[in-house]
């Protein structure tokens, strides 16, 4: 390279390049991501493939190949973009290579290997038109996929220097200060400081003649942050080029790089970039044969935190301990040895060429007033399209996570983002609609931080997020400033507590004290901003610290002394899952079944109704596999095993109370048992003449054969138990009767039986139905009263039982289920909907119905109105919003309502029970007390319409409270862990075994079999199919019941042998 | 001359005076732990923290490291500082309770609970020793080693320095091993004013590493272990 001896040249040597890239035509190039994300998926391997086909075809004239730093789509790393036409082809194997090349060569896209969004089948051929790109403006990162970071000539070619050129045919540096101040920008490193005004006092700064400095601040700390890397793999002369601008605008004559050691190929690139400017002649003395001097040494971190900070920085540049010190002085007064020295973040060095080519003005039409340009961020976590993402500033976090970031990687919903990294904050999913700015995050306890935006749904807990950083902290704090180094280490401690369940309240009143301390007495930007994570996670997310603290509960999952093993956490009856699958696997059936049956009245009806929360929370679900089909095996022990094996203890001493139960259904029935098993004497009253409540009433028969049930149910009514059927409460008895009767305690289990209206004009006429109504009569008196054409509005269980019952009853054509969201949004269960779909009904989503017309008021059909997908609530799902005009009749001969159901509790409400809007009882959610002493109250009433397993619980501990009630205690039980305890050996399971194994799928009955009747669909597992999916468990409870690893076999010493 | 507001007084310095010294001068009491008048500030122990600034921008910073600003007003005694103050002790006390200054300290400031978990640790990493070595002995002897939690003042490599002229300087002034308090009852320990005259160094067997870096050490001449 010829060295350029003055500025003419230089110009000169720009226009050559410009012209010769314009002159060239577009050749067909293939352009591999290769940063640190790139190789590390795979690119290397991707790269190599290519030049040996470039290699083998003799393509060379036909084909370039551009090897480009980090291009910010990590997620599809590694990927080939063929220009032109920027066909992007994402998560390439090696094999999947030559098809690309082929089709690059024949100018068509290869269809399977193109984009396409994850789930979706629309493929995108243009990188400009894929989601994840659309709403980005990548001002500085864009320039990454067109240039090779080793080639100074690639980034002439793209205009670069062409900021340098400008400012050295023009070298006034206030003007270039003024062009900056003006531009509004602000240092990307975190705290925003405005970059004009920093060189302004830089130029001001020091004695006439005094030696000053420029600093580019790679060292990039924050957990999940990368996008300072990325810029100096990717782009090392625009960095370069922004230095040197800034050296002369501050009338420093030295710049330092410092970067962390472990960005080795950051390092890499800067130094050979560093050379060949130098060789240039754009750096070193006399400037392009100019008096201006400025040349640029790197400086290597050795992985400090806080060395990001200036004044720690500086001091690890003049080779001592990183260590801050007090400001003022500022660096910018009195820096390195003592000189002013300008510090920078890598993304601000690099919007100086952008500021200068684009002029300020048109700079700062990018952004929003106090914020302007464009912010790189590392978007990272629980997110579908992990990357760098540079956006334009004031855009919202909806847009970055949702349209950029394509939503949440897994099924949970996304909760909130950490920005800032470890000083930043978390913000909450129901703000995300604020914009990002240096100011809003500030407002909202976050900060801009380096641009680290962490991604976390339902499955992360925040007391856990809080401990994670302020572990991180404790060993990053420089350790100078007492409160910093012992604050976070005791935060640490507390936090510690909480999540292992040893917190109490006293631990959150010190936490926050502590935090403000922290933040108030310490010196730097660490100190000052490390109580963040706590403080904003106790400010948006207290509740979870006071599940962790009351409760001793962790609804994430994640803190594991709290939740021990996640099957038996999950479910409401605390069932020991792990333990009856394990002894399933040995062929103890009726030990399985003890451990059943003991904390489980009902168990043959939830092995068939119950919605599995443990299956949901299954350690081999949440890591990518599919759960271990917990329901089905307990259905196989049910079925299999005598009852008569689970003996249920009974109290010794027989205390001999009277209670009533009011309700026969599964909470009812529950509480009813263990009170019996209390020793008290319970009469039941059921307003139907048979028990079961919803089990029966709601729950079809091909579901839950009824003779399973009745034998379930019978087996509870032991001497203890009176039942009373035909007798409502209200009508035949009432809350003070059965009082004045010598009942000391009532338990009211009335269930939710009443389905809500659609509160729509002709909703009157005849042939419109509750589900409620109608599923009863069918299920108690075995009236069938659907006919003709037949809709069913809803989208929760109760909608698809009535479409499958109606389906089997005499005179129906037609069954459809009209939804107001999207298939994915229905509450019922997925196995259901699929099963209803099988037997032939419609299901048509995104519609609402607005009117019953009535042809003499008989309902002749339904005017639907269609919904479109409008703006994300606060769960995270798009709100249905109605399209005008879309309105159409839909003819219907029968028409289901199945919207929700709610408790009929107008009686109540008269005899002084306190009833909230919805219409569900108010209770002590511990205690279950109602407003009036001695009367209890759980399941649906209470809850509104939800699970068996959920209205089991209530009743089961409701018995307890009530019992404790009876004997005079305290009625609040203390929480307590319940970490599995028996010790069952683990099955031993071969690699291949482990890899191969999948879940057991439960056989249904065929559909022609049994679409007319009521015969049930669920088939049981066979012996060696149970077995075998027992031995896919994971067995988390070993972790807590496996002692030290088994001693070894003593061998006394004579007898050892050679 | 700086002229500046100190608890709402026009009060004039001279150039380069540190609020600390400014209050002092004026009357003002500030605890401080690890400020020496002979020694450079360092801003460690965080005790010495004063209010600046008014509204949303007012904070707190060390006064023995932040020096007086035209204009400037400062408030030695405000509530925020009071509460921070107490917060500092009360984690000094929890991590070093028996030594008599700190609980001098915490004595003087009305402490009467300690709710972190008590450790009892040698040192606060105050720094004294270290300032002290360099600055007045000229010698660098020891110096602090590591970040964080694992910061710990020793000399290079934990091998006897050459430097080292046995001076006791450092022990002479640690505010943690002078004078320690030897607790009748350690989870209390909170002062009862007993009168410690003993040097802590006969006690040695009791504490695992004792703050004197002097091998052997000139007070107690016991071999370091």
């Amino acid at each position: 390279m010829e060295k350029l001896l003055s500025v003419d040249e230089f110009v000169d040597f720009r226009r050559r390049v410009l012209k010769k890239a314009e002159d060239e035509t577009e050749g067909l190039t293939l352009v591999v991501c290769a940063g640190t994300g790139g190789q590390a998926s795979g690119s290397n391997d991707v790269i190599r493939v290519i030049k040996r086909y470039i290699l083998d075809h003799g393509l060379h004239e036909k084909i370039k190949l551009r090897i480009t730093g980090c291009q910010g789509f990590c997620e599809m790393d590694p990927f080939i973009v063929v220009e032109p036409g920027q066909h992007l082809y994402p998560q390439l194997k090696m094999e999947d290579v030559p098809p690309v090349i082929e089709a690059a060569l024949g100018g068509y896209v290869e269809e399977d290997l193109i984009y396409h969004e994850p789930g979706e089948r629309r493929t995108y051929h243009s990188q400009a038109d894929i989601p994840f790109f659309q709403k980005q403006t990548r001002t500085i990162l864009g320039n990454n996929q067109t240039l090779d970071p080793i080639r100074i000539f690639d980034y002439v070619e793209r205009g670069g220097y062409g900021a340098l050129e400008k400012v050295l045919l023009n070298a006034d540096p206030e003007r270039v200060i003024n062009e900056v101040k003006a531009s509004g920008l602000r240092g990307r490193g975190g705290a925003g400081f405005p970059t004009g005004k920093k060189w302004e006092m830089g130029r001001a700064s020091g004695k006439p003649g005094e030696q000053k400095y420029v600093v580019c601040n790679a060292d990039e700390g924050d957990p999940g942050a990368y996008m300072d890397r990325s810029l100096l793999e990717g782009n090392p002369h625009l960095i370069i080029e922004g230095m040197i601008i800034g050296g002369i605008a501050v009338g420093a004559t030295k710049g330092f790089v410092y970067v962390r050691s472990e960005y080795p190929l950051a390092i890499k690139h800067l130094v050979i970039a560093l050379r060949q400017a130098r060789e240039l002649g754009l750096l070193g003395d006399n400037i392009l044969g100019t008096d201006l001097l400025f040349d640029v040494e790197i400086v290597r971190g050795a992985g400090a935190f806080v060395c990001g900070e200036e004044t720690a920085l500086i001091k690890s540049i003049e080779g001592e301990a990183g260590e801050p010190r007090q400001r003022p002085p500022y660096p910018i007064e009195k820096g390195i040895w003592g000189h002013p020295t300008c510090i920078n973040n890598v993304e601000t060095w690099a919007n100086v060429p952008v500021i200068i080519n684009r002029g300020a003005e048109e700079y700062a039409r990018v952004g929003v007033p106090g914020s302007t340009g464009t912010k790189i961020f590392s978007l990272v976590g629980k997110i579908k399209n992990t990357g760098l993402v540079e956006v334009p500033m004031g855009i919202t976090i909806d847009e970055i996570v949702y349209d950029i970031g394509g939503g949440p990687s897994g099924r949970a919903k996304i909760k909130a983002v950490q920005t800032g990294g470890p000083s930043g904050g978390c913000i909450p999913a129901s703000m995300f609609d604020l914009a990002v700015d240096y100011d809003s995050l500030a407002k909202v306890g976050s900060i801009m931080g380096s641009g680290g935006m962490i991604v976390m749904d339902e499955t992360t807990c925040m007391v856990d997020i809080a401990r994670y950083f302020m572990n991180f902290l404790k060993d990053e704090s420089c350790g100078k400033c007492f409160t910093c180094r012992k604050g976070t280490q005791r935060m640490y401690e507390l936090l510690d507590d909480i999540t292992k369940g040893r917190g109490t309240p006293e631990h959150l009143e010190l936490l926050e004290e502590l935090a403000l301390a922290v933040k108030d007495t310490t010196m730097c930007g660490l100190g000052q901003s490390a109580p963040n994570p706590v403080l904003t996670t106790l400010r948006y997310y207290r509740h979870e610290y006071e599940r962790h603290i009351y409760d001793k509960k962790c609804d994430a999952f994640v803190c594991k002394d709290l939740v021990g093993a996640p099957c038996q956490a999950a479910c409401p009856l605390g069932t020991e899952a792990w333990r009856y699958v394990a002894l399933l696997e040995k062929g103890d059936y009726e030990g399985a079944y003890r451990v059943i049956r003991e904390p489980n009245p009902l168990p043959s009806v939830c092995a068939r109704v119950c919605n599995h929360p443990c299956e949901e929370k299954c350690r081999l679900g949440t890591t990518g596999e599919a759960p271990v089909g917990i329901r089905a095996l307990k259905r196989f022990v049910t079925d299999r095993a005598d009852p008569a094996a689970y003996a249920p203890p009974r109290a010794a001493d027989a205390y001999g109370k009277k209670v009533a139960v009011v309700g026969a259904g599964p909470a009812g029935l529950a509480a009813a048992h263990y009170l019996s098993l209390a020793g008290h004497e319970v009469t039941v009253f059921e307003a139907e003449d048979k028990p079961g409540g919803m089990l029966i009433a709601g729950i079809p028969a091909y579901r839950l054969p009824r003779d399973v049930l009745e034998r379930e149910i019978a087996a509870l009514l032991d001497d203890n138990v009176t039942l009373e059927l035909n007798t409502a409460l209200g009508r035949d008895v009432t809350i003070d009767g059965l009082l004045d009767d010598g009942y000391a305690a009532v338990f009211l289990a009335l269930g939710a039986h009443r389905s809500r209206k659609l509160g729509v004009p002709g909703e009157e006429a005849e042939g419109v139905y509750p589900s409620m109504r109608f599923l009863k009569a069918f299920n108690l008196h075995g009236e069938s009263l659907a006919r003709g054409r037949v809709g069913v509005v809803g989208g929760g269980n109760s909608a698809v039982d009535a479409a499958r019952v109606a389906v089997r009853q005499e005179g129906v054509e037609s069954v459809t289920i009209y939804y107001r969201r999207t298939r994915e949004e229905m509450p019922a269960y997925d196995e259901e909907i699929e099963a209803v779909l099988d037997e032939g009904v419609e299901l048509v989503t995104l519609v609402s119905p607005v009117e019953v017309e009535q042809a003499e008021g008989r309902l002749a059909g339904v005017k639907f109105i269609k919904n479109e997908l409008g703006a994300r609530d606060a769960s995270g799902r798009r709100r249905p919003v109605a399209v005008a005009g879309s309105e159409y009749v839909a003819p219907l001969d029968t028409l289901i309502v199945a919207i929700s159901e709610e408790p009929e509790t107008e009686g109540i409400a008269a005899a002084g029970l306190d009833v909230t809007k919805w219409g569900t009882l108010r209770t002590d959610p511990k205690t279950f007390e109602t407003g009036r002493p001695g009367v209890f109250a759980g399941g649906d009433v209470v809850r509104g319409p939800d699970t068996v397993v959920e209205a089991l619980a209530d009743g089961k501990n409701a018995a307890a409270v009530i019992d404790r009630y009876l004997r005079g205690y305290e009625l609040t039980i203390p929480p307590e862990v319940r970490l599995p305890e028996v010790f069952v050996a683990p099955a031993e399971v071969a690699e291949e075994e482990e890899a191969g194994a999948g879940r057991a799928a439960v056989l249904h009955l065929g559909v022609e079999a049994r679409v007319k009747n009521f015969a049930e669909v669920d088939q049981c597992l066979t012996e060696g199919v149970a077995r075998q999916e027992a031995r896919r468990c994971l067995r988390c409870d070993l972790e807590f019941t496996q002692t030290e690893a088994e001693p070894e076999e003593v061998v006394a010493v004579g007898d050892k042998q050679e | 001359m700086t002229n500046f507001t100190l608890n709402g007084l026009n009060v004039q310095v001279e150039e380069g005076t540190t609020l600390l010294e400014a209050a002092k001068f004026y009357g003002f009491p500030v605890p401080t732990l690890c400020y020496h008048e002979g020694l450079s500030p360092y801003g460690a122990c965080r005790l010495c923290v004063v209010e600046i600034g008014e509204g949303p921008r007012a904070k707190l910073v060390s006064s023995c490291t932040y020096p007086a600003e035209e204009g400037l007003k400062v408030r030695t005694a405000s509530t925020r500082v009071l509460r921070a103050r107490k917060m500092v002790l009360e984690l000094l006390l929890a991590s070093c309770p028996q030594s008599k200054v700190i609980q001098d300290l915490a004595s003087a400031h009305d402490i009467r609970r300690q709710r972190f978990k008590q450790e009892y640790e040698d040192c606060i990493m105050c720094g004294l020793c270290v300032r002290i070595c360099e600055e007045q002995m000229m010698a660098k002897a020891i110096g602090f080693r590591n970040r964080g939690e694992r910061r710990s003042i020793g000399t290079p490599f934990d091998i006897k320095s050459e430097e080292c002229r046995l001076c006791g300087g450092c022990i002479y002034i640690c505010p943690a091993c002078q004078l320690r308090c030897t607790y009748t009852e350690p989870e209390k320990a909170i002062c009862g004013a007993c009168a410690n005259l003993a040097p802590p160094c006969v006690e040695k067997e009791q504490f695992d590493d004792m703050m004197c870096y002097m091998d052997p050490c000139v007070a107690c001449e016991i071999e370091k272990k």
